[in-house]
């Protein structure tokens, strides 16, 4: 009983919300290639690739600060999921002393300013011998990321339960085995979801890895910002496009791996394909 | 299953939670004025005193307030749509899915770039405006950003919201409405019946998750109303930030004061968020929790 | 079979994160670490040993130079011309890294309290009150300045931009890098008028209302803007040992401050809301909403052109007053592991070849004494062509005005923020 009414209305929605996030795109694709752009044009009235040649310039190493970036949020990311299936599994099914505290803890850092964390933290590192290394900048952005990794493998977690592995486990395979080959599986989802997140959160930080990092650990988002606030334009538009398309980029691998693996989970409980 | 196996897999997170607390106790100590690095070696009250009795202060707050609340609200509600959306038009993954990705990835420095692009008085909808005969010069558009509505900020923080939320509860709706969803409609539901009565509820817990965390960030972050808010009143961030770069850096427990209102107010609002919405929980529902 | 591949890939990806991770920093906080192998050089490193052992000792090191990334040209000219003239003449390696004056500030606070001997920062672009700020919480080196032969050989010691930084004493703690002079831009093809004192601007407003505006305070460029027209008003050297007390600076500007509410009426917004940046300005002015802006770079008029943002009729112009002009400087942080390469480093900068690619590059003004130039360098500066629609050298230097002491600019700035801002 399809009511066609509703899912147009609802269409049109879709369609209009994409409408309004692709054309800041386009504007940035434009303002990548403007020389001018004065009133009352609709388009750039001159055009120059002065952007593209000053960010492309051999001076700006533009390539190794990137992919050094990608390399130091992808581990993020990767440490941020493995954390969180172990933090998730306790929370989720098992009953021990402190459970609501690092459940709390798991969420508090949303609710404290950046500032505070960052300059609070950053005199204790000097201490530890962790400022100014990429461990340290690792450590404080998974400071950031874990909330959201806990939170969806809980989810996750939680609607899989526990009757899967207890059956495997019943039938004589391992603790470690029935985990790796039931229950890791069905949490590829989360998985995925949760890489993307604490990726897109861990190259989006910028205050915490400038003082942690010190200058030493470069992130593309620090080069990117000092334009970006000066205001020019062009110079901006085209560093946050390639911003964009590397995290795209990212994503798009994380989401291609996982679906080679052979077990998924769509939201009904028991389904898997068999390759 | 071994006792000790809950022990060891919180291990990390405790690791990191003892990093965590000790690096906000040590930034609120700042704000106590206690930074030894500068000679301030007394530990007092008298920054915070100052800036709540700052006259200034009050307006910061409603500022502050009024963007996080305002644009949390909608787009929650608009967030809400959106996912339905995905779902009913079987759009939860592929092409659409990365459309709405990118909102989530772009920064929000960038998003004050193209704000100020579009909305502006000399901006694209300007133009197209004039070009087609409503207004004759750039004064003639009405102004959107800097003004004490906060217009600007909201708009820039709905852009950003609005996929966040929808991306956040995707997964969760549409794994709803894949089970009990389609077992409304089987025994005879409306598709509106069945969305309101089953599925709506049923996914608030991630709804709720990410409007807490879009409620909490837009009242602590300072890039779009530091560059699309008006000159006074400024946002309480964006007074801290101005406190962080003064040249006198004896200023820095203001810095660190105000953000400390800032971490009272965000509790605050986190806790009030949680007495007020604990009658719709379900006990004990692991998803409740938190 | 798909066990074997899933406990392969988790060993690689945990193989690879031990190896990015790699260790925690090298060294400790109290034991100086050796830098390629020299001695102990920062611990107790001394400034007054001979230069030429200086120079030994800065050998085969890297020095990292921290200061504002957003100027594209200036690292570019960092990058492709200074740091090979360094490496090929005294085998030092430059590293430029872009980082805001508050946050190397914060950054140096930090490890002071945690009492870190060796840091990462060498070289600080800084100036004004964040140099009166880092000096006085004990964060700089010095002093070192007159270490350097070529402070002898090219500076003039006796400029009061040579010896005080927004009327304070430097003593030797920074080394001068390049001037600013506050200038006015406007497009010749759009207002023909050059304002060119209060009175005249007040018409210009007047005649272009709502086209015109400034950064809000405590922008930099705003900031120095609002001062230049607070000269005009009231005179500038009753600044330079005012008191530095809310009351008594309020009473010297108040003829200004009473333009400045008059103005509002006339500006962009009525004056009930200023742009965040100078940037933003800027980019109004290109735009067409606003016919004028104002820049601390006297020559980026010429840049703007040669990149294509100017239109060939936008000229600079200044009040016959004057208008405020600083000196950027270079200075040492006090936890710098490569002192000795800095001191090299900085004393290269501050010599006449490499002032003039700065002067040639970024058209930045030099800080070398025009006397004590050699008449070959002396024509290398005199035949850089500016192009059209900016002013010569010396008309900006003869009215270049004295920036106010350090501790009175933010008082300024509060004062503007209460009594001027939507009044």
């Amino acid at each position: 009983m399809k009511n066609f009414k509703s899912n147009k209305l609802l269409n049109i929605f879709l369609y209009i919300s994409l409408f309004i996030i692709s054309v800041p795109m386009v504007i940035l694709l434009l303002w990548t290639f403007t020389g001018r752009w004065p009133w009352p044009n609709l388009l750039p009235k001159t055009y120059s690739l002065r952007a593209i040649k000053e960010i492309f310039a051999p001076h700006a190493r533009i390539f190794q600060t990137l992919f050094s970036s990608m390399l130091l949020s992808l581990s993020v990311a990767i440490l941020s999921v493995i954390i969180g299936i172990m933090t998730a599994r306790a929370l989720t099914l098992y009953d021990f002393a402190g459970k609501k505290l690092i459940a709390f803890l798991s969420i508090a850092p949303n609710l404290v300013p950046g500032t505070v964390f960052a300059m609070g933290i950053h005199i204790v590192f000097i201490h530890m011998l962790l400022s100014d290394t990429v461990l340290g900048v690792i450590i404080v952005h998974l400071v950031y990321t874990l909330p959201y990794s806990v939170s969806i493998m809980r989810d996750l977690t939680q609607s899989i339960g526990e009757r899967l592995e207890m059956q495997a486990y019943v039938l004589g395979a391992s603790p470690f085995k029935s985990f790796i080959y039931i229950t890791l599986p069905l949490l590829v989802p989360g998985i995925k979801t949760s890489i993307g997140m604490a990726y897109i959160i861990s190259s989006g930080q910028y205050f915490i890895t400038l003082l942690i990092g010190g200058g030493k650990v470069k992130t593309f988002n620090m080069l990117m910002v000092p334009f970006i606030a000066k205001g020019d334009r062009a110079l901006g538009s085209a560093y946050a496009l390639i911003f964009m398309v590397s995290t795209l980029l990212i994503l798009i691998i994380t989401d291609r791996v996982t679906k080679k693996l052979p077990y998924q989970n769509d939201g009904r409980k028991y389904k898997w394909n068999w390759n | 299953m071994n006792k000790k196996t809950p022990y060891i897999l919180i291990m990390p997170i405790v690791l990191l939670g003892v990093i965590f607390i000790f690096g906000v106790v040590n930034g609120i100590i700042q704000s106590f004025g206690y930074i030894p690095a500068f000679n301030l070696v007394n530990v007092t009250l008298s920054y915070y005193k100052e800036i709540l009795s700052d006259p200034t202060f009050l307006d910061s707050l409603k500022v502050s307030l009024q963007i996080s609340v305002i644009s949390s609200v909608l787009a929650a509600i608009l967030g809400i749509i959106l996912t339905a959306a995905l779902v009913y038009t079987g759009h939860t993954e592929g092409r659409v899915l990365q459309v709405i990705k990118l909102a989530i990835i772009i920064p929000h420095t960038i998003v004050a770039l193209f704000s100020i692009s579009i909305l502006s008085q000399n901006g694209l909808l300007a133009r197209v405006f004039y070009r087609s005969g409503l207004i004759n010069t750039q004064r003639g558009f009405p102004l959107l950003l800097y003004t004490k509505n906060n217009l600007g900020i909201i708009l820039g923080y709905i852009w950003k919201e609005v996929p966040f939320v929808a991306y956040f509860s995707l997964a969760l709706m549409s794994g709803i409405n894949n089970t009990l969803g389609e077992a409304s409609e089987n025994l005879g539901a409306s598709k509106l019946k069945t969305f309101l009565y089953i599925i709506l509820p049923l996914s608030m817990p991630a709804i709720r998750k990410a409007f807490l965390i879009i409620l909490t960030f837009s009242f602590g972050a300072y890039d779009l109303p530091f560059l699309l808010g008006a000159t006074v009143p400024k946002a309480l961030p964006v007074q801290a930030h101005i406190e962080y770069i003064h040249p006198n850096l004896r200023h820095r427990p203001y810095t660190m004061a105000i953000n400390g209102l800032i971490l009272a107010v965000t509790w605050a609002m986190a806790g009030i968020y949680y007495l007020v919405t604990k009658k719709g929980r379900v006990k004990g529902d692991i998803h409740e929790e938190f | 079979m798909n066990s074997k591949r899933f406990i392969s890939l988790l060993s690689t990806i945990i193989i690879a994160l031990l190896l990015i991770t790699g260790c925690g920093r090298e060294g400790s906080i109290s034991k100086p670490p050796g830098d390629n192998g020299m001695e102990a050089v920062s611990q107790g490193f001394n400034p007054d040993t001979d230069f030429d052992q200086i120079l030994e000792e800065a050998k085969g090191n890297t020095v990292n130079f921290y200061g504002w990334g957003g100027d594209e040209d200036r690292n570019k000219w960092l990058r492709q011309t200074v740091a090979p003239i360094l490496k090929e003449k005294y085998d030092i390696t430059l590293e430029v890294v872009g980082m805001d004056i508050d946050d190397i500030l914060a950054k140096l606070a930090g490890e002071k309290q945690a009492g870190l001997e060796q840091g990462t920062i060498d070289m600080i672009w800084i100036n004004g009150e964040n140099f009166y700020s880092a000096k006085e919480n004990d964060l700089l080196f010095g002093p070192f300045i007159e270490k350097l032969p070529n402070f002898e050989k090219y500076i003039d010691s006796e400029d009061e931009e040579i010896k005080y930084d927004f009327g304070f004493p430097i003593e030797g703690y920074e080394a001068p890098y390049g001037r600013a002079q506050m200038v006015f831009i406007n497009d010749s093809a759009i207002t023909g008028e050059t304002p060119r004192n209060t009175d005249e601007f007040m018409e210009y407003c007047k005649k272009y209302e709502g086209k015109v505006t400034y950064p809000a305070l405590p922008d930099f460029t705003g900031s120095a803007f609002v001062r230049t027209l607070i000269h005009d008003i009231v005179g500038h050297e009753q600044f330079s040992d005012m008191e530095a007390d809310k009351e008594v600076v309020k009473k010297a500007i108040e003829p200004a401050l009473e333009y400045l509410r008059e103005l509002n009426k006339y500006l962009w917004n009525q004056g009930k809301t200023f742009p965040a940046t100078s940037g933003e300005v800027d980019n109004m002015f290109e735009d067409g909403e606003l016919v004028m802006t104002m820049s601390y770079g006297s020559y980026s008029v010429a840049v703007g052109k040669e990149k294509g943002i100017y239109s060939n009729t936008v000229r600079t112009f200044i009040f016959d007053r004057g208008t405020v002009g600083n000196t950027n400087y270079i200075a040492i942080a006090k936890n710098s592991p490569n002192k000795a390469a800095a001191m090299v480093a900085i004393n290269a900068i501050i010599s006449a070849e490499i002032q003039a690619t700065q002067f040639e590059e970024l058209r930045t003004l030099p800080i070398v004494s025009y006397d004590k130039l050699t008449d070959e360098e002396k024509a290398r500066f005199d035949n850089v062509d500016m192009g059209e629609g900016v002013l010569p050298q010396d008309e900006l230097l003869d009215k270049r005005l004295p920036e106010m002491p350090a501790n009175i600019v933010p008082i300024v700035e509060e004062i503007w923020l209460e009594e001027v801002v939507g009044k």
